[in-house]
């Protein structure tokens, strides 16, 4: 019997598409399943035709899959777009109300259809106050029996979820609930399917989620923000925790605002950041500049979507390194790129202390993906995580006039704190000296302006090197046999779907192995490129066209990647969508040597 | 230090000379900002604010050099992004005192939307913007406080926009102290930064500082032949129309020129608000998660 499987939920934005998906996902966690789901959502608030595909299953789920094996049909649109997709042998529920029996059913014969008629079904028990869009409760109810979950612990969920808002409407939703239980009970054939979890809760988030916390967990204690997709749920999380956890959490005015109000916070002395989308992220290239000559800490998020422009707000792609290595001149920063829930929580934290340690701007890259993505984490270890603050200091005993740009051996200079008696200084924008007297305007030129240019230059750019030195800007991780004929290399958030294809691939007697980068810049190149001479045969799998991260590592170890498999029509990639791309490079490559 | 939201307690006088930074200002010989950087100077001496802390944080442009000339904290940041550093800054360390400054390229033009939205937010800074009706820096273009018909490289034939008026904009975008002043009058310049500085929220200085190489039209001797100051004329400053209604007047001379305060009222600002996260410094606050909190995080996920 199958220990996982696909399940949809489609229709109309408003529908309670998510609210749906929250109450499978939650049963499951709490009943210790493991689930990952995908929001294939539009930039519409109503009316938008949206979906969520959820894998559940007793291990960790890697891919949210092609086929689901149940679906839930809301909205008329719907038959047509999804019922094809759906397993041969699998069972959709779909709304009577608004799905014409005839028309669904005739789509396919290999596939079963239950209509369940709401109206007709809440009249016959009487039940009053109902609004027709608690259908998604009853369709939940089909689901949890067709998939053998513990129904009560789906209630027990309602009952937290709605106890605020009165018993009276606790009742209500569980009685809905129950009549599409009890209908599928007794009118449906189960699935042959034993989702068996260990019952120890586990949490149920999205990457923005993890993501905040993460940050928050690292000693956060300032986000300022502009909301843009698919960004804004680490604006929203933080924002929940702002009274409690005594944290400046502000909406400004535009994204211009948002980076330049966390370098002056940073800059006061606090761990700030800001996050942003990449539209978001061209206004803000000008502060990464600033954090970098003034050498202020700051992490800034970016998490990529379609782009260029406005693009496609509400779609992955993975096409941003370019931009998050931009801006005018040239400066040290760090680049990393978190590739699962996890990751997004500890990479966060990680990320503040390397800001600190090295006094420069830090890009965490997220993609729509991988931030708007829900799924379940055994558990967030906050112990792991250490809050090092580098050379900051709040004490100045010294005589000497204080030196915020200090030449040092590693390139980093002692920070004192503004406020700090004695250590009066300024931070800036302009080219400087030692003291941060400004070589930019009358001095220009002059030989000791030219001498603190290039001393001054070099001294920030040697972080860099010290990065990769100090082992803080590590090298990808391989992972998966050594003498594997095939090697996949990745970046974000497709880590998942390469664990996934690796196993259909093994299925079929092709072995691969999967080398992943995390850390996007500095790209350490010896270690990297010793890695690059134990594979054979190198594919890289990115949500673009042009591979960003294989010109990135051309750029920095000159290494050329020259097989791709590319994806960049919105959706994530599945296991099975590489396995087929895989399939179709082997032919290209035969007709090659053919010819 | 005492949290400024509470009150900013008069302390004993500090000498001027205390306040002067290492380096000499590069502005033209005659410039307006010089009489600028000796009032705030002498203003934080009055008022006996220790220099570490203040922190003065500027934009870009001749006037955004000031922080380099005086001897406190700051920061030298990007054109027009002066007060968003500013009040960063300020929320995360607000017991300091914090001044923004700039002209009005970097206030008026390029960094118009934050004004806008700082006014409105009212977080307890002073912003002295040395509004000379030129951009300097760039060798001479219009600014969005030129003259209509000036003419200047360019705007060859003469600027076609009408002047952005700052004291209405501020007035109406619910500023609690608006105020201009000349650098020729020292001693209104000083009395009135010290009243911004004191004030709690956010305050606006307009200061004709004038462009000795630029502009030939709005120079120190227009200035003083044309203002007057309104504070001594019985002027009401917590009447807004009254304020509105001589702020509304082009300051082109054709009729005399206001200067003083021109509006203060007292409404909570933004610091207010966060009163329990700000009960101490943010800078101070322990950083990191406890275990217990870090368990209670985590069950709202479960």
């Amino acid at each position: 019997m199958a220990n996982s499987t696909i399940v949809r939920i489609a229709g109309a934005a408003g529908d309670g598409i998510q609210s749906t998906g929250e109450l499978l996902g939650k049963t499951c966690s709490r009943m210790g399943l493991h689930v990952l789901a995908y929001n294939s959502f539009q930039s519409a608030i109503r009316g938008g035709h949206v979906w969520l595909q959820m894998a559940i299953g007793s291990e960790k789920q890697y891919d949210h899959g092609e086929e689901p094996e149940v679906v839930l049909l809301f909205n008329k649109t719907s038959p047509a777009v999804h019922v094809p997709d759906v397993k041969s042998g699998g069972i959709v529920f779909y709304n009577a109300g608004s799905i014409k029996k005839e028309e669904i059913e005739s789509l396919r014969s290999d596939v079963n259809f239950y209509g369940l008629d709401f109206k007709a079904m809440v009249d016959a028990v009487k039940l009053t106050d109902v609004n027709p869009v608690m259908i998604n409760v009853m369709l939940a109810g089909a689901l949890v029996q067709t998939l053998n979950l513990d129904a009560k612990v789906t209630l027990e969920f309602i009952k937290d979820k709605f106890l605020k808002k009165g018993e009276k409407v606790v009742e209500l939703n569980n009685a809905i609930f129950n009549l599409g239980f009890e209908w599928t009970k007794a009118n449906t054939k189960p699935l042959e399917l034993k989702l068996k979890g260990n019952n120890i809760p586990k949490m149920f988030l999205s990457g923005n989620d993890a993501i905040g916390m993460g940050l928050v967990a690292g000693g956060l204690k300032f986000y300022a923000a502009y909301p843009m997709s698919p960004a804004t749920g680490i604006l929203h999380y933080i924002s929940t925790l702002a009274q409690s956890d005594k944290l400046i959490v502000k909406q400004v005015e535009d994204e211009l605002a948002a980076i330049n109000w966390a370098v002056g916070a940073g800059h006061a002395g606090v761990r700030a950041a800001t996050g942003t989308a990449g539209g978001g992220f061209c206004l803000m290239v000008e502060g990464l500049g600033l954090a970098a000559m003034a050498e202020v800490p700051l992490v800034t998020i970016l998490v990529q979507r379609g782009g260029p422009s406005t693009g496609v707000p509400t779609k992955i792609e993975q096409a941003d390194i370019s931009l998050a290595m931009g801006g005018n001149g040239e400066f040290p920063r760090f680049i990393l790129a978190p590739k699962d829930l996890e990751d997004c929580f500890y990479q966060s934290a990680r990320a503040l202390n390397i800001a600190e340690k090295y006094q420069v701007p830090v890009i965490l890259m997220s993609d729509f993906f991988l931030s708007e993505h829900f799924g379940t984490v055994d558990d967030l270890d906050f112990s792991k995580i250490k809050i090092e603050r580098g050379k900051l200091t709040t004490e100045w005993n010294s005589n000497e006039k204080y030196k915020r740009y200090a030449y040092t051996e590693d390139g980093v200079s002692p920070r004192v704190r503004p406020g700090t008696p004695g250590a009066m200084h300024l931070v800036v924008s302009d080219e400087h000296n030692e003291y941060g007297h400004l070589m930019s305007d009358v001095d220009a030129g002059l030989p000791h302006a030219r001498e603190a240019r290039i001393k001054m230059h070099a001294k920030r750019m040697h972080k860099v090197e010290l990065m990769i030195e100090n082992g803080d800007a590590s090298p990808p991780i391989l992972e998966g046999d050594v003498n594997a004929e095939t090697t996949f290399v990745t970046w974000g958030s497709t880590y998942a779907y390469i664990k996934s294809a690796m196993v259909l691939l093994e299925k079929e007697g092709v072995k691969a192995n999967h080398l992943h980068f995390t850390d996007i810049y500095p790209v350490p190149r010896e270690q990297t490129l010793a890695l690059f001479k134990k594979c054979k045969r190198l594919i890289s799998v990115e949500a673009n066209m042009c591979n960003a991260l294989c010109r990135q590592i051309l750029t920095e170890t000159g290494f050329e990647i020259t097989e791709h498999i590319n994806r960049w029509d919105g959706e994530p990639f599945t296991g099975e969508y590489i396995v087929n791309e895989l399939k179709r490079l082997e032919i290209k490559k035969k007709q090659l040597i053919s010819v | 230090m005492t949290a400024n939201i509470i009150d900013r307690k008069d302390r004993p006088a500090l000498d001027p000379k205390d306040f002067k930074g290492d380096v000499h200002p590069d502005w033209c010989p005659g410039c307006g900002d010089f009489g600028v950087l000796n009032c705030l100077q002498r203003a934080f001496a009055e008022l006996g604010i220790p220099q570490h802390e203040i922190a003065v944080i500027s934009g870009i442009g001749c006037s955004s050099n000031l922080p380099g000339f005086i001897n406190t904290y700051g920061m030298h940041t990007l054109h027009g992004r002066s007060l968003p550093n500013a009040q960063g800054f300020k929320l995360s360390h607000h017991d300091m005192t914090v001044v923004a400054v700039g002209g009005d390229g970097d206030g008026y033009g390029i960094g118009v939307g934050h004004f806008i939205h700082a006014l409105r937010r009212n977080i307890d800074l002073t912003y002295i913007v040395m509004n000379n009706s030129i951009y300097g820096l760039t060798t001479g273009q219009t600014s969005p406080t030129s003259a209509l018909g000036m003419k200047t490289k360019s705007t060859p034939f003469g600027n076609p926009e009408a002047p952005l008026n700052p004291l209405t904009l501020a007035l109406g975008s619910g500023a609690g102290f608006v105020s201009r002043v000349f650098t020729g009058n020292p001693k209104q310049v000083i009395e009135v930064y010290k009243a911004a500085i004191k004030h709690k929220g956010f305050a606006l200085i307009d200061t004709f500082s004038p462009c000795v190489t630029f502009n030939k039209i709005n120079t120190a001797k227009f200035y003083k032949d044309t203002t007057y100051d309104l504070n001594a004329k019985g002027h009401d400053t917590s009447d807004i129309k009254a304020a509105f209604a001589v702020a509304m007047k082009t300051p082109d001379g054709s009729e005399p020129i206001a200067t003083g305060i021109f509006y203060q009222s007292e409404r909570p600002c933004y610091e207010e608000s966060e009163k329990d996260t700000l009960s101490i410094p943010v800078v101070d606050h322990q950083l990191g998660i406890s275990p217990q909190r870090a368990k209670e995080l985590k069950a709202k996920f479960k």
